[in-house]
Protein backbone atom coordinates (compact mmCIF):
# COMPACT_ATOMS: atom_id res chain seq x y z
CA UNK A 1 0.00 0.00 0.00
CA UNK A 2 2.81 2.42 0.94
CA UNK A 3 4.71 1.67 -2.28
CA UNK A 4 1.61 2.19 -4.39
CA UNK A 5 0.82 5.40 -2.56
CA UNK A 6 4.38 6.65 -2.99
CA UNK A 7 4.26 5.92 -6.73
CA UNK A 8 0.92 7.72 -7.07
CA UNK A 9 2.27 10.69 -5.13
CA UNK A 10 5.39 10.85 -7.30
CA UNK A 11 3.29 10.82 -10.47
CA UNK A 12 1.02 13.54 -9.04
CA UNK A 13 4.04 15.66 -8.16
CA UNK A 14 5.62 15.22 -11.60
CA UNK A 15 2.33 16.15 -13.24
CA UNK A 16 2.06 19.19 -11.00
CA UNK A 17 5.63 20.29 -11.70
CA UNK A 18 5.12 19.89 -15.44
CA UNK A 19 1.96 21.98 -15.39
CA UNK A 20 3.43 24.65 -13.19
CA UNK A 21 6.56 25.18 -15.27
CA UNK A 22 4.75 25.23 -18.59
CA UNK A 23 3.26 28.61 -19.47
CA UNK A 24 4.57 30.00 -16.21
CA UNK A 25 4.13 33.47 -17.61
CA UNK A 26 0.43 33.02 -17.28
CA UNK A 27 -0.30 34.22 -20.75
CA UNK A 28 -3.73 33.39 -21.92
CA UNK A 29 -3.81 31.90 -25.34
CA UNK A 30 -7.52 32.06 -25.75
CA UNK A 31 -9.87 34.65 -26.86
CA UNK A 32 -9.78 34.00 -30.57
CA UNK A 33 -13.01 35.09 -32.10
CA UNK A 34 -14.25 35.40 -35.66
CA UNK A 35 -11.67 38.22 -36.05
CA UNK A 36 -8.93 35.94 -34.79
CA UNK A 37 -6.20 38.36 -35.68
CA UNK A 38 -7.74 41.21 -33.72
CA UNK A 39 -8.70 39.84 -30.31
CA UNK A 40 -6.17 38.12 -28.07
CA UNK A 41 -8.24 37.98 -24.88
CA UNK A 42 -12.01 37.75 -25.39
CA UNK A 43 -13.59 37.98 -21.97
CA UNK A 44 -17.11 38.09 -23.43
CA UNK A 45 -17.01 34.34 -24.10
CA UNK A 46 -16.13 33.31 -20.54
CA UNK A 47 -18.21 32.62 -17.43
CA UNK A 48 -18.30 35.15 -14.58
CA UNK A 49 -15.89 33.10 -12.53
CA UNK A 50 -13.40 32.90 -15.37
CA UNK A 51 -13.75 36.58 -16.28
CA UNK A 52 -13.01 37.71 -12.75
CA UNK A 53 -10.00 35.40 -12.49
CA UNK A 54 -8.58 36.46 -15.85
CA UNK A 55 -9.02 40.18 -15.10
CA UNK A 56 -7.36 39.59 -11.73
CA UNK A 57 -4.40 38.00 -13.53
CA UNK A 58 -4.25 40.87 -16.01
CA UNK A 59 -4.20 43.45 -13.24
CA UNK A 60 -1.69 41.64 -11.01
CA UNK A 61 0.65 40.42 -13.79
CA UNK A 62 0.08 42.97 -16.56
CA UNK A 63 3.45 42.33 -18.20
CA UNK A 64 2.07 39.07 -19.57
CA UNK A 65 -0.72 40.90 -21.36
CA UNK A 66 0.86 44.14 -22.54
CA UNK A 67 0.11 44.81 -26.19
CA UNK A 68 -2.68 42.25 -26.32
CA UNK A 69 -6.08 43.19 -27.71
CA UNK A 70 -8.70 42.69 -25.01
CA UNK A 71 -12.44 42.60 -25.42
CA UNK A 72 -14.62 42.83 -22.32
CA UNK A 73 -18.17 43.50 -21.33
CA UNK A 74 -19.13 45.19 -18.06
CA UNK A 75 -20.44 48.30 -16.42
CA UNK A 76 -18.91 51.72 -17.02
CA UNK A 77 -17.54 53.46 -13.97
CA UNK A 78 -16.57 57.11 -14.08
CA UNK A 79 -14.21 58.64 -11.55
CA UNK A 80 -12.92 62.18 -11.33
CA UNK A 81 -9.85 62.93 -9.24
CA UNK A 82 -10.67 65.89 -7.04
CA UNK A 83 -7.12 67.17 -7.00
CA UNK A 84 -6.08 66.78 -10.63
CA UNK A 85 -9.63 67.06 -12.06
CA UNK A 86 -8.76 64.21 -14.41
CA UNK A 87 -11.59 61.84 -15.29
CA UNK A 88 -11.06 58.12 -15.62
CA UNK A 89 -13.41 55.61 -17.24
CA UNK A 90 -13.32 51.92 -16.38
CA UNK A 91 -15.13 48.78 -17.42
CA UNK A 92 -16.08 46.96 -14.20
CA UNK A 93 -16.88 43.27 -13.87
CA UNK A 94 -18.10 41.30 -10.85
CA UNK A 95 -17.33 37.83 -9.61
CA UNK A 96 -19.92 35.05 -9.28
CA UNK A 97 -21.08 36.14 -5.82
CA UNK A 98 -21.26 39.79 -6.92
CA UNK A 99 -19.47 40.85 -3.75
CA UNK A 100 -16.16 41.50 -5.43
CA UNK A 101 -15.61 43.63 -8.47
CA UNK A 102 -12.69 44.93 -10.43
CA UNK A 103 -12.10 46.48 -13.76
CA UNK A 104 -9.77 47.98 -16.28
CA UNK A 105 -9.57 51.60 -17.30
CA UNK A 106 -10.06 52.44 -20.96
CA UNK A 107 -9.26 55.45 -23.14
CA UNK A 108 -11.17 55.85 -26.38
CA UNK A 109 -9.24 56.02 -29.62
CA UNK A 110 -11.42 58.81 -30.97
CA UNK A 111 -10.64 61.84 -28.80
CA UNK A 112 -13.95 63.44 -29.71
CA UNK A 113 -16.02 60.34 -29.00
CA UNK A 114 -18.64 60.48 -26.30
CA UNK A 115 -17.88 58.38 -23.27
CA UNK A 116 -20.66 56.19 -21.79
CA UNK A 117 -22.63 57.22 -18.76
CA UNK A 118 -21.76 55.99 -15.27
CA UNK A 119 -23.27 52.52 -14.61
CA UNK A 120 -24.06 52.02 -18.28
CA UNK A 121 -23.46 48.53 -19.64
CA UNK A 122 -20.70 48.56 -22.21
CA UNK A 123 -18.60 46.30 -24.38
CA UNK A 124 -15.14 47.67 -25.02
CA UNK A 125 -12.15 46.47 -27.03
CA UNK A 126 -8.68 47.89 -26.69
CA UNK A 127 -4.94 47.27 -26.38
CA UNK A 128 -3.68 46.62 -22.86
CA UNK A 129 -0.98 48.93 -21.61
CA UNK A 130 0.34 50.18 -18.30
CA UNK A 131 1.24 53.61 -17.05
CA UNK A 132 2.56 55.07 -13.83
CA UNK A 133 0.93 57.86 -11.90
CA UNK A 134 2.50 58.83 -8.63
CA UNK A 135 3.87 55.71 -7.05
CA UNK A 136 1.39 53.28 -8.59
CA UNK A 137 1.22 51.45 -11.91
CA UNK A 138 -2.15 51.15 -13.58
CA UNK A 139 -3.55 49.09 -16.42
CA UNK A 140 -5.53 50.65 -19.21
CA UNK A 141 -7.00 49.75 -22.58
CA UNK A 142 -5.54 52.16 -25.09
CA UNK A 143 -7.11 53.03 -28.47
CA UNK A 144 -10.33 51.58 -27.14
CA UNK A 145 -13.57 51.29 -29.07
CA UNK A 146 -17.04 50.78 -27.73
CA UNK A 147 -18.91 47.96 -29.40
CA UNK A 148 -22.64 47.49 -29.95
CA UNK B 1 -16.77 20.01 -24.02
CA UNK B 2 -15.17 22.67 -26.21
CA UNK B 3 -15.60 25.22 -23.40
CA UNK B 4 -13.95 22.83 -20.98
CA UNK B 5 -10.95 22.28 -23.24
CA UNK B 6 -10.67 26.01 -23.83
CA UNK B 7 -10.81 26.69 -20.09
CA UNK B 8 -8.01 24.21 -19.44
CA UNK B 9 -5.74 26.26 -21.68
CA UNK B 10 -5.66 28.98 -19.03
CA UNK B 11 -2.72 28.42 -16.65
CA UNK B 12 -4.67 29.61 -13.61
CA UNK B 13 -7.31 26.93 -14.27
CA UNK B 14 -4.66 24.20 -14.35
CA UNK B 15 -3.09 25.55 -11.16
CA UNK B 16 -6.52 25.59 -9.49
CA UNK B 17 -7.22 22.00 -10.46
CA UNK B 18 -3.84 20.72 -9.29
CA UNK B 19 -3.88 22.59 -5.98
CA UNK B 20 -7.59 21.94 -5.42
CA UNK B 21 -7.21 18.21 -5.93
CA UNK B 22 -4.22 17.98 -3.60
CA UNK B 23 -5.95 20.03 -0.89
CA UNK B 24 -9.10 17.91 -1.17
CA UNK B 25 -6.99 14.75 -0.92
CA UNK B 26 -5.21 15.93 2.22
CA UNK B 27 -8.45 17.16 3.80
CA UNK B 28 -10.26 13.90 3.27
CA UNK B 29 -7.50 11.80 4.81
CA UNK B 30 -7.43 13.82 8.02
CA UNK B 31 -11.19 14.25 7.92
CA UNK B 32 -11.66 10.58 8.74
CA UNK B 33 -9.54 11.02 11.88
CA UNK B 34 -11.42 14.15 12.91
CA UNK B 35 -14.84 12.57 12.47
CA UNK B 36 -13.86 9.51 14.49
CA UNK B 37 -12.34 11.65 17.25
CA UNK B 38 -15.57 13.70 17.39
CA UNK B 39 -13.79 16.88 16.37
CA UNK B 40 -15.74 17.58 13.18
CA UNK B 41 -16.04 21.28 13.91
CA UNK B 42 -12.38 21.87 14.48
CA UNK B 43 -12.14 22.92 10.84
CA UNK B 44 -14.52 25.79 11.46
CA UNK B 45 -12.73 26.87 14.60
CA UNK B 46 -9.27 26.81 13.10
CA UNK B 47 -10.38 28.49 9.88
CA UNK B 48 -11.82 31.36 11.90
CA UNK B 49 -8.55 31.62 13.79
CA UNK B 50 -6.78 31.74 10.43
CA UNK B 51 -9.17 34.48 9.32
CA UNK B 52 -8.34 36.49 12.43
CA UNK B 53 -4.61 36.00 11.83
CA UNK B 54 -5.08 37.03 8.21
CA UNK B 55 -6.78 40.23 9.33
CA UNK B 56 -3.89 41.07 11.64
CA UNK B 57 -1.37 40.24 8.89
CA UNK B 58 -3.18 42.55 6.47
CA UNK B 59 -3.28 45.39 9.00
CA UNK B 60 0.41 45.16 9.90
CA UNK B 61 1.22 44.99 6.20
CA UNK B 62 2.95 41.64 5.95
CA UNK B 63 3.91 40.93 2.34
CA UNK B 64 3.32 37.22 2.87
CA UNK B 65 0.48 36.70 5.33
CA UNK B 66 1.29 32.97 5.59
CA UNK B 67 4.15 33.94 7.91
CA UNK B 68 1.55 34.80 10.54
CA UNK B 69 -1.44 32.67 9.59
CA UNK B 70 0.33 29.32 9.60
CA UNK B 71 2.07 29.61 13.01
CA UNK B 72 -1.01 31.07 14.72
CA UNK B 73 -3.26 28.33 13.32
CA UNK B 74 -0.77 25.62 14.26
CA UNK B 75 -0.54 26.92 17.83
CA UNK B 76 -4.33 27.04 18.10
CA UNK B 77 -4.62 23.50 16.73
CA UNK B 78 -2.09 22.26 19.25
CA UNK B 79 -3.96 23.90 22.10
CA UNK B 80 -7.26 22.43 20.98
CA UNK B 81 -6.24 18.94 19.91
CA UNK B 82 -3.02 17.94 21.59
CA UNK B 83 -4.56 17.02 24.89
CA UNK B 84 -6.40 14.19 23.18
CA UNK B 85 -9.66 12.40 23.86
CA UNK B 86 -9.74 12.90 27.59
CA UNK B 87 -10.67 16.53 27.08
CA UNK B 88 -13.38 15.78 24.56
CA UNK B 89 -16.10 17.48 26.58
CA UNK B 90 -14.10 20.67 26.96
CA UNK B 91 -13.11 20.51 23.27
CA UNK B 92 -16.52 21.66 21.99
CA UNK B 93 -16.61 24.74 24.19
CA UNK B 94 -12.99 25.58 23.44
CA UNK B 95 -13.59 25.32 19.68
CA UNK B 96 -16.69 27.49 19.87
CA UNK B 97 -14.99 30.09 22.04
CA UNK B 98 -11.91 30.40 19.87
CA UNK B 99 -13.91 30.23 16.65
CA UNK B 100 -16.34 33.09 17.26
CA UNK B 101 -13.79 35.15 19.15
CA UNK B 102 -11.26 35.02 16.32
CA UNK B 103 -13.90 35.72 13.67
CA UNK B 104 -15.26 38.71 15.56
CA UNK B 105 -11.85 40.19 16.32
CA UNK B 106 -10.66 39.56 12.78
CA UNK B 107 -13.57 41.41 11.23
CA UNK B 108 -13.32 44.19 13.81
CA UNK B 109 -9.63 44.73 13.13
CA UNK B 110 -10.23 44.75 9.38
CA UNK B 111 -12.95 47.36 9.77
CA UNK B 112 -10.95 49.65 12.03
CA UNK B 113 -7.56 49.43 10.35
CA UNK B 114 -8.19 48.24 6.81
CA UNK B 115 -6.78 50.10 3.80
CA UNK B 116 -8.73 48.00 1.30
CA UNK B 117 -11.18 49.77 -0.98
CA UNK B 118 -13.59 46.85 -0.89
CA UNK B 119 -13.58 45.43 2.62
CA UNK B 120 -16.84 43.52 2.28
CA UNK B 121 -15.66 41.92 -0.93
CA UNK B 122 -12.35 40.88 0.58
CA UNK B 123 -14.07 39.42 3.63
CA UNK B 124 -16.73 37.68 1.53
CA UNK B 125 -14.13 36.18 -0.77
CA UNK B 126 -12.09 34.90 2.18
CA UNK B 127 -15.12 33.47 3.95
CA UNK B 128 -16.71 31.76 0.94
CA UNK B 129 -13.79 31.19 -1.40
CA UNK B 130 -15.56 32.39 -4.51
CA UNK B 131 -12.47 32.73 -6.72
CA UNK B 132 -9.51 32.42 -4.37
CA UNK B 133 -8.33 29.14 -5.88
CA UNK B 134 -8.35 30.69 -9.35
CA UNK B 135 -6.24 33.69 -8.37
CA UNK B 136 -3.21 31.98 -6.88
CA UNK B 137 0.21 33.36 -7.69
CA UNK B 138 2.87 30.91 -8.84
CA UNK B 139 4.64 31.15 -5.47
CA UNK B 140 1.39 30.31 -3.69
CA UNK B 141 0.87 27.33 -6.00
CA UNK B 142 4.35 26.02 -5.18
CA UNK B 143 3.77 26.52 -1.46
CA UNK B 144 0.46 24.66 -1.61
CA UNK B 145 2.05 21.86 -3.61
CA UNK B 146 4.95 21.41 -1.21
CA UNK B 147 2.76 21.54 1.91
CA UNK B 148 0.16 19.15 0.44
CA UNK B 149 2.73 16.59 -0.64
CA UNK B 150 4.44 16.84 2.77
CA UNK B 151 1.13 16.19 4.53
CA UNK B 152 0.43 13.21 2.28
CA UNK B 153 3.87 11.70 2.86
CA UNK B 154 3.52 12.12 6.64
CA UNK B 155 0.09 10.53 6.59
CA UNK B 156 1.35 7.55 4.59
CA UNK B 157 4.44 7.06 6.74
CA UNK B 158 2.57 7.32 10.06
CA UNK B 159 -0.69 5.74 8.91
CA UNK B 160 -0.56 2.87 11.42
CA UNK B 161 0.16 5.09 14.40
CA UNK B 162 -2.51 7.61 13.41
CA UNK B 163 -4.97 4.75 13.12
CA UNK B 164 -4.03 3.45 16.58
CA UNK B 165 -4.25 6.86 18.27
CA UNK B 166 -7.55 7.63 16.56
CA UNK B 167 -9.35 4.47 17.58
CA UNK B 168 -8.08 3.85 21.08
CA UNK B 169 -5.69 6.39 22.48
CA UNK B 170 -5.49 4.83 25.94
CA UNK B 171 -4.68 1.40 24.53
CA UNK B 172 -2.06 2.97 22.28
CA UNK B 173 -0.45 4.61 25.30
CA UNK B 174 -0.54 1.34 27.19
CA UNK B 175 1.27 -0.42 24.35
CA UNK B 176 4.04 2.16 24.36
CA UNK B 177 2.91 4.47 21.55
CA UNK B 178 3.69 8.11 22.24
CA UNK B 179 0.09 9.19 21.77
CA UNK B 180 0.76 12.78 22.81
CA UNK B 181 3.37 13.17 20.09
CA UNK B 182 1.03 11.76 17.46
CA UNK B 183 -1.80 13.99 18.64
CA UNK B 184 0.60 16.90 18.24
CA UNK B 185 1.49 15.72 14.74
CA UNK B 186 -2.19 15.40 13.81
CA UNK B 187 -2.87 18.87 15.18
CA UNK B 188 -0.07 20.42 13.10
CA UNK B 189 -1.16 18.63 9.94
CA UNK B 190 -4.76 19.70 10.43
CA UNK B 191 -3.70 23.31 10.89
CA UNK B 192 -1.68 23.21 7.66
CA UNK B 193 -4.59 21.68 5.78
CA UNK B 194 -7.03 24.28 7.15
CA UNK B 195 -4.82 27.14 5.98
CA UNK B 196 -4.49 25.56 2.52
CA UNK B 197 -8.19 24.74 2.30
CA UNK B 198 -9.13 28.37 2.93
CA UNK B 199 -7.92 29.04 -0.60
CA UNK B 200 -10.22 26.37 -1.99
CA UNK B 201 -13.55 26.73 -0.21
CA UNK B 202 -13.13 29.70 2.10
CA UNK B 203 -13.22 29.85 5.89
CA UNK B 204 -16.89 29.10 6.42
CA UNK B 205 -17.08 25.99 4.25
CA UNK B 206 -13.90 24.21 5.32
CA UNK B 207 -15.76 21.80 7.59
CA UNK B 208 -17.56 20.41 4.56
CA UNK B 209 -14.27 19.59 2.87
CA UNK B 210 -13.12 17.74 5.98
CA UNK B 211 -16.21 15.81 7.01
CA UNK B 212 -18.41 15.15 3.99
CA UNK B 213 -16.05 12.72 2.20
CA UNK B 214 -15.48 10.82 5.46
CA UNK B 215 -19.19 10.64 6.30
CA UNK B 216 -20.03 9.58 2.74
CA UNK B 217 -17.45 6.78 2.89
CA UNK B 218 -18.77 5.60 6.26
CA UNK B 219 -22.20 5.05 4.70
CA UNK B 220 -20.73 2.33 2.51
CA UNK B 221 -17.56 0.94 4.12
CA UNK B 222 -16.72 -0.21 7.61
CA UNK B 223 -12.94 -0.64 7.83
CA UNK B 224 -10.68 2.35 8.52
CA UNK B 225 -8.57 1.67 5.41
CA UNK B 226 -11.56 1.35 3.08
CA UNK B 227 -13.17 4.47 4.49
CA UNK B 228 -9.93 6.43 4.13
CA UNK B 229 -9.30 5.34 0.54
CA UNK B 230 -12.88 5.89 -0.60
CA UNK B 231 -12.99 9.24 1.19
CA UNK B 232 -9.83 10.33 -0.62
CA UNK B 233 -11.09 9.25 -4.05
CA UNK B 234 -14.50 10.86 -3.47
CA UNK B 235 -12.98 14.10 -2.23
CA UNK B 236 -10.73 14.36 -5.28
CA UNK B 237 -13.61 13.68 -7.66
CA UNK B 238 -15.96 16.16 -5.98
CA UNK B 239 -13.32 18.89 -5.80
CA UNK B 240 -12.36 18.38 -9.45
CA UNK B 241 -16.01 18.34 -10.55
CA UNK B 242 -16.85 21.33 -8.40
CA UNK B 243 -14.07 23.45 -9.86
CA UNK B 244 -14.96 22.49 -13.43
CA UNK B 245 -18.67 23.15 -12.89
CA UNK B 246 -18.00 26.53 -11.29
CA UNK B 247 -15.74 27.55 -14.17
CA UNK B 248 -18.24 26.55 -16.83
CA UNK B 249 -21.39 27.72 -15.04
CA UNK B 250 -19.91 30.87 -13.49
CA UNK B 251 -20.74 29.89 -9.90
CA UNK B 252 -18.63 30.46 -6.75
CA UNK B 253 -15.99 27.74 -6.49
CA UNK B 254 -16.29 26.99 -2.76
CA UNK B 255 -20.05 26.59 -2.64
CA UNK B 256 -20.10 24.54 -5.83
CA UNK B 257 -17.59 22.06 -4.43
CA UNK B 258 -19.60 21.73 -1.22
CA UNK B 259 -22.84 21.31 -3.18
CA UNK B 260 -21.28 18.46 -5.17
CA UNK B 261 -20.10 16.88 -1.91
CA UNK B 262 -23.59 17.07 -0.43
CA UNK B 263 -25.04 15.34 -3.49
CA UNK B 264 -22.31 12.70 -3.26
CA UNK B 265 -23.17 12.18 0.41
CA UNK B 266 -26.82 11.52 -0.38
CA UNK B 267 -25.84 9.12 -3.15
CA UNK B 268 -23.56 7.23 -0.77
CA UNK B 269 -26.29 7.22 1.87
CA UNK B 270 -28.65 5.68 -0.67
CA UNK B 271 -26.09 3.08 -1.70
CA UNK B 272 -25.42 2.24 1.95
CA UNK B 273 -29.13 1.94 2.62
CA UNK B 274 -29.61 -0.40 -0.33
CA UNK B 275 -26.54 -2.43 0.65
CA UNK B 276 -27.84 -2.72 4.19
CA UNK B 277 -31.23 -3.82 2.90
CA UNK B 278 -29.68 -6.46 0.61
CA UNK B 279 -27.59 -7.91 3.47
CA UNK B 280 -30.63 -8.19 5.67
Amino acid sequence: MKKAASVILSILLLFSLASCTANEGGTSQKGKSESADQIDVDLTKLSKTMIYSEVYNMVTTPNDYIGKIVKMKGVCSKYTDEETKKTYYSCIIQDATACCQQGIEFTLKDKDAKYPLNAEEICVIGRLATYTEGEYTYCTLLDAELLG
Amino acid sequence: MTNLIESLEYPFVRYALIVGVLIALCSSLLGVTLVLKRFSFIGDGLSHVAFGAMAVAAVIGLSNNMLLILPVTVISAILLLRTGQNTKIKGDAAVAMISVGALAFGYLIMNIFSSSSNLSGDVCSTLFGSTSILTLSISEVWLCLILSVTVLIIFILFYNKIFAVTFDENFSKATGVNANAYNLLIAIIIAVIIVLAMNLVGSLLISALLIFPALSAMRIFRSFKSVTIFSAVLSVLTAFSGIIISILAGTPVGSTIVAVEVIAFFLCYLIGYIKGGQKA
